[in-house]
C-alpha cells in the first residue's frame, strides 16, 4: 500500500468510514512500518480538535428581514398595516414578580416533604419506591377517559437564553374541557434590559376551531401579535392539536422504556410520583417551545424530571437538567451556551394551583382574526350523513363506552366520512369510504401494518400508536374501505373494529407491490419470503418486551433479492419506532455512507455500528444482516443480532 | 443538525407561513455561518441567508425528500453564495477579512487565514464535513457530486488545512521513536 492510499483510509477512518477487513489490515501494516503516515494520522485528529472548538462567530437575528420578504413573497399584508387590537398593557405591572412567590412555595414544599420522609422514601414504609415505570404508563392510560375538566397555573423560569438575558420569567395558565376544547396562556413576566418583544402566547381550540397568538418580531418593543385561526378543523387532527400532554400526559408516558421510576413526595401538598425520561421522549410537555416567541434550546438526552400527582396523573412539577458528555458540550458550544453544569437545572415548571372545576365556558371563545384558514372539514349531524355522502355510514356496535362526538366530511374528498366518539381524553375515529381507488390501505395506515385476523371473521391491518397518532385499524372490504384510529388499547380497538358489519379482506395482489427509486418490493408472508431467497430466514429468538413480527417484504434491486422483516410493538411504541431486519446475499459489507460508524462485535463477527441510524450491520454464512430501530440502544441491538441463528454456512 | 419537525415540513410545503417561519428560526444561524465561513463577508453572509431562505420558500413545494431537508436548504445556500460572489466579481482566494472584534482569540484568526487559504473546491467540503458535521452522502447532496469525489476533495482539504496550521506530528513521532529505542 502505497502512501496516497493509505493517506486516504486514514482521511476517510477519521470521517468515521467504516473500512473493510482486508483494507483496515492493509492499513495498519503500513502504519507500523511508515512515520510520515501515523504523522498525519495524529495531525489529522489535531486538526479536528482545532476546528471543532472553534469559538463560532457571533450570528446576527436576521429572522424579521427574512419573513418580511417570506410575506411579501406569501402576499400577506405588511405587519405596519394590520389591525392592531388593544392590548391591556398594564398586565405587567400589575402581576408580582414570580420568583418570591415560587421561592416561598418551594419552601414549603421541601417542609412538607421532610415530615412524610422526603421525596425519595415511600410515604407508608419509609422504605425505596415500589412503584415501577410500568405502572405509571398503565395509571397514565387508564386516567384518560375519567378527566373531564382541569385548569391550572404555573411558574416557568427559563435559563440562558442569551448572554443578555440569563434568566426568564413566564406564567402559563392551562384550561381543559373534554374532549376538545384546550386553552394555553404563556405571558412573560422578564424585565429586558433591551427592547424586546416577549414572548406572549396563546392557543385555543374548541371544536372545530383552533386559534394561535404568538409574538411577531418588530422593531418596536410592544408588537401586534401573528394570528392564526382555523375554522372547520377535523376532530382530534393531528396538525391542529391541543397539546393535552399538559392536562395528561399520555404520549410522554405511552411507553415505558427510558422512563426511570426516582421516589415519592407531595407537591402542592399532593402525593406525588418523581420520573426521570430523556428531554425526547418528554418534548410533548413542552410545546410552547414550538408555538411562537424565542425560547433556549435543548439538547436531545437533557435530562427531565417529572413529578405527577399520583391520584390523577397531571404533572405539577417538570425540570430540565443538562445531559453530560462530549456531544452535549460540543452541542452547547454551537449555540453559544455557558457552561451549565449537570446538577442545576436550565428550566423549571411548577404548578401554583391545580383545580377539576369545569372552566366557565367563555375561557374557550375563539377571538375573530383577519388572519383564517379553513380545513373545510364540513360538521354534518348523523342523520344527514347518508344524503350529504351519499351512503349510509358503517357504525361499531363496540364503542368502548365512548360517546358520540363529532360527525365531519373530509375535505377535498368524495364520499368520504369520519364519525368520531370520546370520553375525557379517550376519542376513536372512524373513517369510511365507498369510492376508494388507490393501491394501498385507506386511512393512516403504512405498508408495514400487521395483517391480523379480527374475532368474529375478517381480517384488518393494524399500526401501533406514535408520537402524533393513535393506533390504527384499516379494513378493506367488499365497497368499502374503513379505517379507525384511537388511544385506547389495541386489545379494546380490535374489539371495536371487529364489531363493524363487514368482513375485512386481505390485501390485493396490486396493493401488495410498490415501485420505488430503488427498486420494487412485495409484501408477503413469511413462508412466501422463505421460498424466494436461496439463505434461511430466522426470525430473532429475542425481542423487546411486547414486539412481535408484523410484516414481510421481498425487495429487488436488479437480479438481487433480499428480504425484510418489520417487527413492532403491538401496543405502544411511542419513542421506539419499528425494528427492522434486512437479509441479502453478500460477502461483505457495503460501502460505508455515515460520517461516525464504529466496529462492534456482533456474536463473534465483526459488525458496523451507525448511531445516526440506529443500525448494526454484519455478515456471516454469506448473508449481509442489517438491524435497525430507531429507539434501541445498540446493546439491544446486539441482543437481538445475538439472538438470530447463523443459518448453514455456504456450500 | 437535527431534522425538522416532520409536521412542521408538512405546514411549510402546504404554504403555512409560521411554519415556516420555525424553519427559519431552527437553522438561521447554522446557515449563515456557513454563507460566512464560503464567502468570508458579514455583509455578503447576511444577504446570502436572506435570499437562500426566500428560494426556499418559494421552492419547497418541490422538495420531495430525497435528501435530507438540511442538505436541500444548504444546497441552496450555497448556490446562492456563488451567485452573490459572481454578481459582485468576487473571487474566493483572496485575503481573509480582518479579525471580528479585539477580543477575537489567535486560534480563530489562524483558522480564518488557513481557511481563506485553501482553495475553493477544498474549502466547501471541509466545512461541511469538518465544521457543520454533515456525512459524505449529505456533503456530496449539497454540492452535487458523487460521494466518491466528496472523500478525495475532503483528504485534499485535510492535507491543505494541516499545512496552512503548520500542523506536522513528524518530530513527535520520531522522538518517541528515539525515546523508545531498541
Amino acid at each position: 500500500m502505497d502512501h496516497d492510499a493509505a493517506e486516504r483510509l486514514i482521511s476517510e477512518r477519521v470521517d468515521g468510514e467504516r473500512l473493510s477487513t482486508r483494507a483496515t489490515a492493509a492499513l495498519e501494516h503500513h502504519l507500523d512500518g511508515c512515520a510520515e503516515c501515523r504523522a498525519f494520522e495524529r495531525g489529522a485528529w489535531r486538526l479536528r480538535e482545532a476546528v471543532r472548538f472553534e469559538v463560532a462567530p457571533a450570528v446576527p437575528d436576521l429572522i424579521e428581514p427574512i419573513m418580511a420578504k417570506v410575506q411579501a413573497e406569501a402576499g400577506a399584508r405588511p405587519a405596519s398595516l394590520r389591525v392592531v387590537r388593544d392590548r391591556p398593557v398594564h398586565r405587567r405591572s400589575l402581576l408580582p414578580r414570580l420568583a418570591p412567590a415560587i421561592a416561598a412555595l418551594l419552601v414549603g414544599v421541601l417542609i412538607g416533604s421532610v415530615v412524610v420522609g422526603g421525596p425519595w422514601r415511600d410515604r407508608e414504609t419509609g422504605g425505596p419506591s415500589a412503584i415501577a415505570a410500568a405502572d405509571v404508563t398503565r395509571e397514565v392510560a387508564a386516567a384518560a377517559s375519567t378527566l373531564h375538566a382541569y385548569q391550572a397555573r404555573f411558574a416557568i423560569t427559563e435559563h440562558h437564553l442569551s448572554d443578555e438575558v440569563a434568566v426568564r420569567e413566564l406564567s402559563m395558565h392551562v384550561w381543559f374541557e373534554a374532549p376538545e376544547r384546550f386553552r394555553l396562556d404563556v405571558v412573560d413576566h422578564t424585565v429586558y434590559a433591551s427592547r424586546t418583544t416577549p414572548t406572549d402566547l396563546q392557543l385555543i381550540v374548541n371544536g372545530s376551531s383552533w386559534y394561535s397568538a404568538r409574538p411577531a418580531p418588530c422593531p418596536s418593543a410592544m408588537c401586534p401579535p401573528r394570528e392564526l385561526l382555523v375554522r372547520n378543523r377535523a376532530p382530534f387532527s393531528p396538525s391542529w392539536s391541543a397539546p393535552t400532554d399538559l392536562v395528561l400526559p399520555l404520549t410522554t408516558f405511552a411507553a415505558d422504556d427510558g422512563v426511570v421510576v426516582l421516589g415519592r413526595g407531595e407537591i402542592l401538598g399532593r402525593s406525588a410520583v418523581q420520573l426521570e425520561l430523556p428531554f425526547e421522549r418528554a418534548r410533548p410537555l413542552f410545546p410552547f417551545l414550538t408555538l411562537g416567541g424565542e425560547w433556549r434550546p435543548f439538547f436531545s438526552n437533557d435530562r427531565v424530571r417529572v413529578w405527577l400527582d399520583e391520584r390523577n396523573w397531571f404533572p405539577l412539577r417538570w425540570e430540565v437538567f443538562p445531559a453530560g458528555g462530549h456531544e452535549r458540550d460540543a452541542w452547547a458550544l454551537r449555540f453559544g451556551l455557558p457552561d451549565e453544569p449537570s446538577r442545576r437545572a436550565i428550566f423549571e415548571v411548577d404548578a401554583l394551583s391545580v383545580d377539576l372545576a369545569t372552566p366557565s365556558e367563555d375561557v374557550f371563545s375563539v377571538p375573530e382574526t383577519g388572519r383564517a384558514q379553513d380545513q373545510l372539514a364540513l360538521e354534518v349531524g348523523l342523520a344527514d350523513v347518508p344524503r350529504a355522502a351519499g351512503f349510509e355510514p358503517l357504525a361499531p356496535a363496540d364503542v368502548a363506552g365512548l360517546d358520540l362526538y363529532r360527525v365531519v366530511l373530509p375535505p377535498a374528498h368524495d364520499s368520504e366520512t369520519l364519525i368520531t366518539y370520546a370520553d375525557g381524553l379517550s376519542f376513536l375515529k372512524v373513517g369510511e369510504t365507498r369510492s376508494w381507488s388507490d393501491d394501498a390501505l385507506f386511512g393512516p395506515v403504512g405498508p408495514h401494518s400487521e395483517e391480523v385476523s379480527l374475532d368474529g371473521g375478517g381480517i384488518a391491518y393494524y399500526e401501533p400508536s406514535t408520537a402524533d397518532q393513535g393506533r390504527r385499524v384499516s379494513i378493506h372490504a367488499a365497497g368499502t374501505d374503513l379505517y379507525l384510529e384511537s388511544n385506547l388499547s389495541r386489545d379494546q380497538l380490535l374489539a371495536v373494529a371487529a364489531s363493524l358489519p363487514v368482513t375485512g379482506l386481505g390485501l390485493p395482489e396490486s396493493w401488495r407491490v410498490r415501485e420505488t427509486a430503488d427498486g420494487t418490493t412485495r409484501r408477503v408472508t413469511l413462508e412466501e419470503g422463505v421460498e424466494e431467497v436461496a439463505f434461511a430466514i430466522d426470525p430473532p429468538a429475542e425481542l423487546p418486551s411486547g414486539f412481535a413480527l408484523a410484516s414481510v417484504e421481498l425487495a429487488s434491486v436488479g437480479d438481487a433479492t433480499g428480504v425484510t422483516l418489520y417487527f413492532q410493538d403491538r401496543d405502544a411504541d411511542v419513542g421506539i419506532g419499528p425494528v427492522r431486519l434486512h437479509l441479502e446475499s453478500a460477502e461483505e459489507l457495503p460501502p460505508a455512507t455515515a460520517a461516525t460508524q464504529a466496529a462492534v462485535d456482533v456474536a463473534g463477527v465483526e459488525g458496523r455500528w451507525t448511531p445516526e441510524r440506529t443500525q448494526l450491520e454484519w455478515v456471516v454464512g454469506g448473508v449481509y444482516r442489517s438491524l435497525d430501530a430507531p429507539g434501541l440502544t445498540l446493546e439491544a441491538l446486539l441482543a437481538i443480532a445475538g439472538s438470530i441463528p447463523d443459518g448453514d454456512p455456504p456450500a | 443538525m437535527q431534522d425538522p419537525d416532520p409536521r412542521t415540513l408538512t405546514r411549510a410545503r402546504e404554504g403555512d407561513v409560521d411554519a415556516f417561519e420555525d424553519l427559519v428560526r431552527l437553522y438561521q444561524a447554522d446557515l449563515w455561518r456557513f454563507a460566512y465561513h464560503f464567502t468570508r463577508d458579514r455583509s455578503l453572509a447576511d444577504d446570502v441567508t436572506q435570499e437562500a431562505f426566500l428560494r426556499a420558500f418559494r421552492f419547497l413545494k418541490g422538495f420531495r425528500g430525497d435528501s435530507k431537508f438540511t442538505s436541500w436548504l444548504f444546497r441552496i445556500a450555497r448556490n446562492c453564495a456563488m451567485d452573490q460572489l459572481r454578481a459582485r466579481k468576487v473571487h474566493l482566494d483572496r485575503e481573509p477579512p480582518p479579525p471580528m472584534g479585539p477580543s477575537d482569540p489567535q486560534s480563530r484568526v489562524e483558522l480564518q487565514v488557513a481557511l481563506g487559504s485553501i482553495s475553493e473546491e477544498h474549502r466547501e467540503p471541509f466545512l461541511l464535513i469538518e465544521v457543520f458535521g454533515l456525512s459524505y452522502q449529505e456533503a456530496a447532496d449539497v454540492l452535487g457530486v458523487r460521494v466518491g469525489t466528496v472523500k478525495s476533495r475532503m483528504h485534499r482539504a485535510r492535507h491543505a488545512m494541516m499545512r496552512a496550521l503548520s500542523i506536522d506530528e513528524t518530530d513527535r513521532d520520531t522522538t518517541e521513536e528515539d525515546a523508545g529505542g531498541p
